[in-house]
């Protein structure tokens, strides 16, 4: 009865020259009779055609909720705010971050506000990624590596400028990072757009949806700085207690390093699937129906991060059963 | 206080819905401000339209886009928008423009007699004794809100890490940095003009003395504080984000250490926006689902409906210069205009 739906947000994040501003532009042109708002940032490429472009300055805010890495974009509470107070409804709102930002702060909003999750909802996190370049920025900025950790999809644009091989490194580098993000080969970021838009990738249903990968256990570790990801299973069913205690613990401990973390989980004497999914130390978790006939009822989590193999994961995990 | 509400068994209409006029003018209520006798309403189309109590309310179309703030200033009003334009609309409907900041938003604006401001990302702009030119006033971050005290000479601009307060000197304004860690919103001075007051991003309040800055720390709400009021002689300092009206006094030491007063119980929904009966000691309270509670500021008295629920959030609830009618808007565009008082129809 309250507020009409809900607004999906789709963040865009990549390298300056990536071709986010490519993106933006095919977005607008290609969907005609929608209706979008685009929240660009101060550094932004010129040259997006819109008239409903809003100049935003990334202003993050720390939160004084005991959580010591939440950070919100301020801007973007301050501007979905002014944006649900238009007349006409908006079919989709764009966010651009620019080149070197992290995206947890943006994506922390939607956790955090409670207003912004009121009205709008994030769709997913897409994120244009340079072919030719990333594999030195992704040695040379933190930033590169969090971007691809965080996508829902990643663009990987610009294929036409390098061979077979060179594509395969990159791919599989873009996995060992975040194995679970979709990865669209483009050339000037020509992808379908219902690809792209939404998308509804944090949505707790989508947390079903990634199953298969949850399977492949991949402990494959570079150096320290670099981010991994790490999934483990369970064949019998979790400790409810077990499992809150330890999780919470681990958020609060470990929720800098820990970037995203999803799961699904079968507990002992419940009938129903609880899924969840986090961004650092915020989480998201609800029951979501039973169990598929022929589901094996295997618990699955995954995380993405940095030091993954100093925080007792997998003793941990294995402590809930 | 008789404003006829008494006895209102057996109809599903409220006494003030019953003698009032209801619109739907199929755009977000933003804002509301009294001039003269009307009571002036902006919207997030763009339009600003003056209500009055014997005419049906005349339109104009001022913004392209959401009208993001309003003020009063003698027989116009201020506004501020989405396409960047400060603007002022006499009440014969004519526009004048102040500034335009192009794409920048103007987020907040405030007026006291024939000063006036507004601000735009980073930036404050202040118009004082009758200069054609503002006064750039700039920030560490995005001004969250503008106030003026009840003598015009102090401004209130707050922003990410605390509240600055300009005052006027006897060459130049000085400014004067209240700090309290978080994002500060909506600011306001007590009307004795001891106590500065913001809504913070997280579910609080913060205060200062100013005198000495000492902090004031008022918290414990379920959600945001999005509208804050002064009410009656104590004063208290009424406000929303909980399920009842959230009263804290302000005579004496102030609310140190003291309990606030809690009225107009909305059941399992927070109250969006608060708006003092003037020069009585009684508060109407908007909720969530729509409706609105009068309510004095006693815990032993009752609370009266106002209006029924709308099924959208209260935004605005304002009481004409001469009290004699209050209008209720809500975040659907729905407008209800009604005579305050029983048997002066």
């Amino acid at each position: 009865m309250q507020t009409s739906e809900q607004v999906p947000v789709t963040v865009l994040t990549g390298f300056l020259g990536a071709g986010k501003t490519t993106l933006l532009n095919r977005i607008l042109t290609e969907q005609h009779g929608r209706k979008y708002a685009v929240i660009v940032n101060e550094f932004g490429e010129q040259g997006i055609d819109n008239d409903l472009v809003v100049d935003a300055d990334e202003e993050v805010f720390e939160m004084n909720n005991g959580c010591i890495c939440c950070t919100v974009r301020g801007d973007l509470i301050r501007i979905l705010g002014g944006l649900m107070k238009r007349a006409d409804q908006l079919d989709a709102i764009i966010v651009e971050t620019t080149g070197l930002a992290d995206p947890a702060p943006v994506a922390q909003t939607f956790f955090v506000d409670q207003d912004v999750a009121d009205r709008t909802k994030l769709d997913a996190i897409v994120t244009v990624a340079d072919a030719v370049h990333l594999n030195s920025q992704l040695g040379e900025h933190h930033e590169a590596e969090e971007q691809i950790a965080f996508a829902d999809v990643v663009l990987m644009n610009k294929v036409d400028l390098v061979d077979e091989v060179g594509l395969e490194n990159v791919k599989s580098r873009i996995r060992k990072i975040n194995p679970y993000a979709k990865i669209i080969k483009t050339t000037k970021c020509a992808a379908p757009l219902d690809e792209i838009l939404g998308l509804n990738a944090f949505s707790l249903d989508r947390v079903l949806e990634v199953e298969p990968d949850f399977l492949d256990s991949d402990h494959d570790h570079e150096h320290d700085d670099d981010v991994t990801s790490i999934s483990f299973v369970s064949e019998k069913p979790l400790n409810m207690d077990k499992f809150q205690s330890w999780f919470g613990d681990l958020l609060q401990t470990h929720g800098q390093d820990i970037l995203r973390s999803k799961g699904i989980l079968n507990f002992a004497n419940k009938d129903e699937r609880y899924v969840f999914q986090g961004v650092h130390m915020l989480m998201d978790a609800s029951p979501m129906g039973p169990w598929p006939k022929n589901d094996n009822k295997n618990s699955r989590v995954v995380f993405i991060g940095r030091n993954l193999d100093k925080m007792g994961l997998k003793e941990g995990f294995e402590g809930c059963i | 206080m008789n404003l006829g509400l008494k006895d209102n068994q057996g109809s599903s209409k409220t006494k003030l819905e019953e003698r009032g006029t209801e619109y739907n003018l199929k755009a977000p209520v933003t804002g509301a401000v009294t001039i003269n006798n009307y009571i002036v309403v902006s919207f997030g189309d763009g339009k600003v339209r003056f209500f009055s109590q014997d005419n049906e309310p005349f339109v104009v179309q001022a913004h392209k886009g959401v009208i993001l703030s309003i003020a009063g200033i003698e027989d116009s009003v201020l506004t501020g928008g989405e396409d960047g334009r400060f603007l002022k609309i006499s009440d014969n409907g004519n526009i004048n423009e102040i500034a335009n900041f192009g794409t920048q938003w103007i987020d907040a604006v405030a007026s006291y007699k024939m000063n006036y401001a507004c601000s735009s990302g980073r930036k404050a702009y202040l118009w004082s004794d009758d200069k054609e030119t503002a006064l750039t006033l700039d920030n560490p971050s995005t001004v969250g809100g503008l106030s003026f005290d009840e003598t015009g000479n102090r401004l209130a601009v707050s922003s990410y890490g605390g509240v600055t307060v300009w005052e006027k000197g006897n060459r130049r304004w000085k400014s004067s940095r209240f700090v309290w860690k978080g994002s500060h919103g909506k600011v306001t001075f007590s009307p004795d003009g001891k106590y500065l007051i913001s809504a913070m991003q997280e579910n609080e309040i913060h205060g200062w003395r100013i005198r000495d800055k000492t902090d004031l720390t008022m918290s414990g709400y379920p959600s945001k504080v999005k509208s804050l009021t002064w009410v009656g002689d104590t004063p208290h300092l009424v406000t929303s984000g909980a399920n009842e009206a959230i009263c804290w006094p302000f005579d004496g030491k102030g609310p140190l250490g003291r309990k606030p007063i809690c009225v107009a119980n909305g059941g399992n929904q927070n109250a969006t926006f608060v708006q003092a009966l003037p020069d009585e000691n009684a508060v109407f309270v908007g909720f969530y689902d729509g409706s609105v509670l009068l309510s004095e500021i006693d815990e032993t008295k009752k609370s009266y409906p106002i209006r029924s629920q709308t099924g959208y959030e209260v935004s605005v609830i304002s009481i004409s210069s001469d009290k004699k009618y209050i209008l209720i808007g809500d975040i659907k565009g729905n407008v209800l205009c009604s005579p305050l008082w029983a048997g002066e129809l």
